[in-house]
């Protein structure tokens, strides 16, 4: 595993954690996830410029137009959430009926 | 450009570990845009110089001016930075789990493959992602309409997201 595989990998790692273990805002989850998308990107971007497999750029641009996708729907929850519950708090998601 | 690429795989990984540690979202979108940012100088110091323009542009100019803007709707009084209790610890917890992990490693790395690799090393006019991304339009036009009809489709969900009228997806407000 060379520095380029370690930094990215343990990029999308990092992420996958803060993911998983931190939720106080909902804001924060989903920009763990934009992070490990980011990560996913340089991932394919660099296995297709470092085994010169150029008929394989495409596939970050697809990646990136189903980031966009998945980031536009969180924060469509996000706003969604905020009008609800009047904060973002993953916590008050618990409440029954506020 | 050896020394270069291996700062900003250092900035990726440190750039990750702010947007992981749980901050206020407004630190956690300035840590997520260094690391968009490095990102695009690891992929311009491998050549590819159309793959970083786009996670440059559409990346930072599109989604993070979206976070911005959400991050103000969720805005806080006093938001958390890197240096608050509750923050520096997860901080140190994941630089350092990082540093064990790269330890590991640390004995197969030698001094050439810290050697970026890129073949096409020189002055090109056309270099191999800019060729490879416009085969999206010839080989890969399934995948094209495939992307298309998820935006829209993306669009629409967003749409029946935030209407909250009686009608749509959310009826409490």
């Amino acid at each position: 595993m060379t520095p380029v595989h370690f930094s990215f990998s343990s990029a999308f790692i990092l992420g996958l954690m803060g993911l998983a273990f931190h939720r106080t805002h909902l804001l924060s989850a989903l920009l763990c996830l934009e992070g490990m998308m980011l990560s996913l990107f340089i991932a394919l971007s660099l296995w297709s410029l470092q085994l010169e497999a150029t008929g394989y750029s495409a596939a970050p641009m697809l990646l990136l137009a189903f980031s966009a996708c998945e980031a536009s729907a969180g924060l469509a929850l996000l706003v969604a959430t905020a009008r609800t519950h009047g904060t973002d708090r993953l916590q008050n998601l618990n409440l029954l009926q506020c | 450009m050896t020394y270069l690429v291996s700062l900003f795989l250092f900035g990726l990984v440190v750039g990750l570990v702010a947007v992981a540690s749980n901050p206020a979202p407004y630190f956690a979108a300035l840590g997520l845009v260094v690391a968009a940012g490095v990102g695009c100088g690891v992929l311009i110091g491998h050549g590819g110089l159309f793959l970083s323009l786009v996670l440059f542009l559409i990346y930072l100019g599109g989604m993070l001016v979206v976070f911005a803007y959400s991050a103000a709707l969720a805005a806080e009084p006093f938001p958390e930075s890197w240096v608050d209790r509750s923050v520096i610890w997860y901080v140190l917890v994941y630089l350092i789990g990082v540093v064990a992990v790269a330890g590991l490693f640390w004995g197969g790395w030698y001094e050439s493959s810290w050697v970026v690799v890129d073949g096409l090393k020189g002055f090109f006019v056309l270099r191999g992602d800019v060729s490879g991304v416009a085969l999206m339009y010839s080989f890969g036009g399934g995948m094209l309409v495939v992307c298309a009809w998820v935006l829209l489709l993306t669009l629409f969900v967003v749409l029946e997201l935030t209407r909250g009228l009686s009608r749509g997806a959310l009826r409490a407000v």
